[in-house]
């Protein structure tokens, strides 16, 4: 079953917030994907809405290929969800949607989001609509599958105070206790 | 809230024999739960697929969560101890339904076992929501909100397996043959129920089998599965109920115990 293909997955962390690209999943489905992508992703902390995408119906670009001249591949026009990256420094999520636009194929969709969100971005996602499942907005979708968690426990990797600390200082507390 | 609570329970007068029911009641949920927990989480590690042993594991954890749920209940009613009851019982103390202590199988019998004990779950903590023991319709509330995300993820798998391969709809039949008189067993009401069921104090269990047939027939015979017949259930009935186990509880409680029972002094994990 590792055969099957790869989603990604974009979370809402409250309303008012935007979708921000979190990782994948793999799945059979895009139903499955966002079951898998609840447990995976949105278990801890809260989140409202999830939507998923299989990973080979994105259009993707970075800064240095568009810096080199490649363009995107062929495609259908539509409405299209563009994503951005905006920094390279260290994150928990990939990207942000940044907004949503109409363009006559995923070329020209790249073009009009460069015009409009500004042209340093590293990373391009634009996901044609017919490509996202979305988690459903009802009352008892929210109640079951996001509600739970903002009752639980939830501590972010900084603060077990292994993740994120240079090497020295592990190095420092184990030559402290020798001295002792 | 709180004021409803004192109001609720001024007016409940809880006898002996009422709390002997829900005691019982309670026991038997959060064994349920327990052993079930246990089961799905010796997938861990093992599942066909990432994302599919974090969201067991994820399960397994929320069953455990409403098994400390239920024995909480028990302990305000009898002044239990979670720990003691479920660490340092037998296997001929414990409640459950022999449907939880069966071997894990494989994937198909895990689905199954899961989507028949979620159903079964979501239909008995909907109704017991509107308990007229309060604690009971809180508890209910609060767990009925994941066990409704459990449902709806096994029913996928269902769907998904029963409809796959020749080989996995094959297997879903052969488990669906196995678990479903074990299932059955979910709705034998306990012991001195009856007046609990009465007072509206606990959902009543006969009329949860008519909803939960409803559901689950349609679900499993949509995808093409079929149940075993009533003849075929009347030809060989289980010797086993919630005080007469199969012999694969003893070795289950021997894995889940074996930590707290090895260091009974404990206090901290």
């Amino acid at each position: 079953m590792s055969e099957l293909p790869r989603w990604e997955v974009f979370k809402q962390d409250g309303p008012g917030k935007v979708h921000q690209a979190v990782g994948s999943v793999h799945a059979g489905d895009g139903q499955h994907a966002l079951f898998t992508a609840r447990s995976v992703f949105a278990r801890r902390p809260a989140a409202v809405s999830l939507w998923v995408a299989r990973a080979d119906h994105i259009f993707a670009l970075t800064k240095q290929e568009l810096d080199a001249g490649k363009g995107l591949s062929e495609g259908n026009g539509g409405t299209f969800y563009i994503f951005g990256k905006k920094t390279n420094r260290r994150s928990m999520t990939l990207g942000d949607h940044l907004g949503t636009l109409e363009a006559s194929n995923p070329q020209a969709a790249l073009e009009a989001a460069r015009t409009q969100y500004g042209d340093d971005l590293l990373v391009w996602w634009l996901v044609p609509d017919s490509a996202l499942v979305r988690s459903t907005d009802s009352a008892e979708t929210v109640e079951s599958w996001f509600a739970p968690a903002k009752d639980k426990t939830y501590k972010q990797q900084s603060s077990y105070g292994v993740v994120g600390q240079h090497a020295s200082a592990h190095k420092k507390a184990v030559r402290g206790g020798d001295h002792d | 809230m709180t004021e409803t609570t004192e109001i609720m329970t001024e007016t409940l007068i809880l006898t002996e024999a009422l709390k002997t029911a829900l005691t019982a009641r309670f026991t038997a949920l959060a064994d349920d739960e327990i052993t079930l927990s246990h089961r799905v989480a010796e997938w861990t590690g093992h599942a066909p697929l990432l994302e599919e042993d974090i969201a067991l594991a994820n399960i397994a954890q929320d069953e455990l969560g409403h098994g400390t749920l239920w024995l909480g209940l028990r302990a305000a009613l009898d002044g239990s101890n979670a720990d003691a009851l479920a660490y340092h019982r037998d296997a001929a103390e414990y409640r459950n339904v022999p449907l939880t202590e069966l071997p894990k199988g494989d994937w198909a019998f895990t689905m199954v076992r899961q989507y028949l004990f979620d159903a079964w779950e979501v239909l008995w903590l909907d109704t017991a929501r509107q308990s007229s023991y309060v604690p009971l319709a809180e508890a209910a509330a609060q767990a009925l909100r994941e066990e409704k995300f459990h449902l709806q993820h096994t029913a996928l798998w269902v769907e998904r397996l029963a409809l796959g391969t020749p080989e996995s709809t094959r297997r879903m039949q052969d488990a669906l043959n196995q678990l479903w008189a074990y299932a059955l067993g979910l709705f034998d009401p306990l012991p001195a129920e009856a007046d609990a069921v009465a007072a509206g104090l606990l959902p009543d269990v006969a009329a949860l089998q008519t909803r939960w047939l409803g559901l689950v027939r349609g679900h499993l015979e949509g995808v093409g599965l079929s149940i075993p017949s009533a003849s075929e259930l009347s030809a060989s009935p289980l010797p086993y109920s919630r005080s007469q186990h199969t012999e694969h509880l003893a070795p289950l409680l021997a894995d889940f115990q074996r930590v707290a029972r090895e260091f009974p002094e404990s206090q901290v994990w």
